[in-house]
């Protein structure tokens, strides 16, 4: 087994990979974004629920990779409770995280996020990881300019 | 004398520069043999020039060579008119001309074209996008469990008000081989033209048009040895006066002047702008290439692969194989019931073994199915018993990775 391997699936991914955050479908959420990829197959349904400031609930549902369905699930548990401001922050760091040329490196940030640096070595899986990341930071701004 | 079986691999030069390479990924695009690189590469060096167009000696050599492809052409699928033959960008390019340049124009609100639930998105969408212009409908023949055609269904499918029916010859998800020849049959005694998609089989097993009795025939160059971005539409003749330019532009013209056009006859008419010269004479080394093989042998060894490699991933457990037809090509696809097929795919990719994971083009298919991403392992000519060996190892490592 190469070490790279194991850099990209590190324990943090497989944990949420096998136990993902808030992982239901919720019918009563205000708001559901989707995140589909149609080359992998990849589809996966964001449920939020939300007032005009701030975020209460986030669960998610569909199928994809251990990248995709880990990210989700970090994405689902990283903005619930936070403001539609700090959500959207939120994204904006994870994806520049990612997309290296945009990283703040000033930026401390979280495990969680960390734990996707292997993705750095497989280009391939950059899709997986930003998929549902990317829908909703599009929807968060999206929100901001409606308000 | 065909090409012995043991010495294919050496004539692909890609499995001397990465000895390592196991390739399963034929059904996506095939390697290609030396002589076929070699002939694209002297046609540059030697012999570049326009077809058509100049009266020196390079280019009717180019012209003349181009237009031999056409003959070569024939002789592969059994069609005993050079004309029968247009080159096109792939085969999908060819499906989209006989949709939108020849039955849309033809096709009304109340009629329908059939098609398969096993289709490539390339042999469903054009059909699809004109029935949505116009009002028709789209039929579907439906898949059973063991991933065959329900031909039983098919005559029901198939009435008065059929305009086409356009069916893959092998699917290139399940590796199933449709029985064409009694599709066509069944479709001729209602007067509905056919059309055979041909990109997993033309060149890997022994077809004949004219004993199908085929209207239309598609296939890619890249899939049968060849280069990208070339390939075939055969037409049989009695429709192929009904096929309107694709493209308008120089080289499909008999006379233009500023108030109207008229144009040459198929095939020439589809193939305005300057062709890809070198790719159609690159088609036709592979088809000399494929000359040198016996397509009985090389599919039965395929079919062998696919056979040692089911075996094998059965008495892994906890796999599952997507299909089950009774005849079958070198194509498997399989899924791991815990680990997303893409993990799967990546994980192979870093033991250099190439595999294709996702929907394979055939989103509905798989939907209908109940799967939603497979992993997709396709032999060809150069695979060997040790391409399974490796790529079963491979797997049981995978299983402990995420054990």
């Amino acid at each position: 087994m190469s070490s790279d391997l194991k850099k990209l699936y590190p324990e943090i991914i497989k944990a949420h990979n096998e136990t993902p955050f808030h992982f239901e479908k919720r019918l009563d959420a205000n708001e559901v974004i989707k995140a589909y990829n149609p080359i992998c197959g990849d589809r996966f349904e964001i449920f939020m629920t939300s007032d005009s400031i701030k975020i209460n609930t986030v669960h998610f549902h569909g199928f994809g990779c251990a990248i995709s369905k880990a990210s989700t699930s970090i994405l689902t548990k990283s903005i619930e409770g936070k403001t539609l401001t700090e959500a959207l922050m939120i994204c904006t760091t994870f994806l520049g995280f990612i997309d290296k040329e945009t990283q703040d490196e000033k930026i401390t940030l979280p495990d969680e996020f960390l734990a996707f640096s292997g993705v750095h070595d497989f280009p391939e899986r950059y899709d997986c990881a930003t998929l549902s990341w990317k829908e909703m930071k599009k929807k968060l701004e999206m929100n901001q300019i409606a308000q | 004398m065909a090409l012995p079986l043991q010495s294919i691999k050496s004539h692909f030069p890609i499995f001397t520069h990465r000895p390592e390479l196991v390739y399963l990924d034929s059904a996506a695009t095939s390697q290609k043999p030396q002589s076929v690189i070699q002939t694209i590469t002297d046609f540059y060096e030697k012999e570049n020039a326009n077809v058509h167009r100049g009266l020196y000696e390079l280019s009717s050599k180019a012209t003349h060579r181009y237009e031999d492809v056409r003959k070569k052409v024939c002789g592969l699928i059994g069609s005993p008119h050079p004309n029968s033959i247009a080159f096109t960008k792939g085969a999908t390019e060819a499906i989209n001309i006989v949709a939108q340049c020849f039955l849309k124009k033809d096709l009304r609100k109340g009629d329908n074209v059939v098609i398969s639930a096993m289709e490539h998105h390339a042999n469903l969408i054009p059909w699809q996008q004109i029935c949505l212009q116009t009002q028709a409908t789209l039929k579907i023949i439906p898949v059973n469990n063991n991933g065959e055609l329900a031909l039983e269904k098919l005559d029901d499918l198939l009435d008065a008000q059929t305009k086409m029916l356009a069916v893959t010859h092998i699917s290139n998800v399940l590796g199933a081989i449709n029985p064409i020849e009694e599709i066509i049959a069944a479709a001729h005694k209602k007067n509905i033209p056919v059309l055979i998609d041909g990109a997993q089989s033309v060149g890997h097993y022994p077809l004949d048009v004219k004993k199908l009795d085929a209207d239309f025939l598609v296939f890619s160059a890249h899939k049968m040895f060849g280069p990208l971005g070339t390939g075939v539409l055969y037409c049989k003749e009695e429709y192929s006066k009904q096929i309107d330019p694709l493209n308008y532009g120089g080289g499909s013209i008999k006379n233009v002047e500023f108030e109207h056009t008229e144009f040459l006859d198929y095939p020439h008419s589809l193939e305005a702008g300057t062709a890809n010269i070198a790719g159609v004479i690159g088609l036709g080394a592979a088809i000399d290439f494929i000359k040198e093989l016996d397509l009985n042998e090389t599919s039965n060894q395929t079919k062998k692969l696919s056979i040692y490699f089911k075996e094998k991933l059965k008495s892994l457990g906890g796999i599952k194989i997507v299909g089950n037809p009774k005849n079958f090509s070198g194509i498997v696809s399989f899924f791991l019931e815990n680990i997303h097929a893409h993990d799967v795919a990546g994980f192979l990719a870093n033991e250099n073994i190439a595999v294709r994971a996702g929907h394979h083009c055939a989103q509905p298919l798989l939907e209908s199915m109940g799967v939603p991403a497979t992993v997709r392992a396709s032999f060809s000519i150069y695979n060997t018993k040790e391409d399974v060996d490796k790529i079963i190892e491979a797997l049981v490592a995978l299983k402990k990775f995420w054990a």
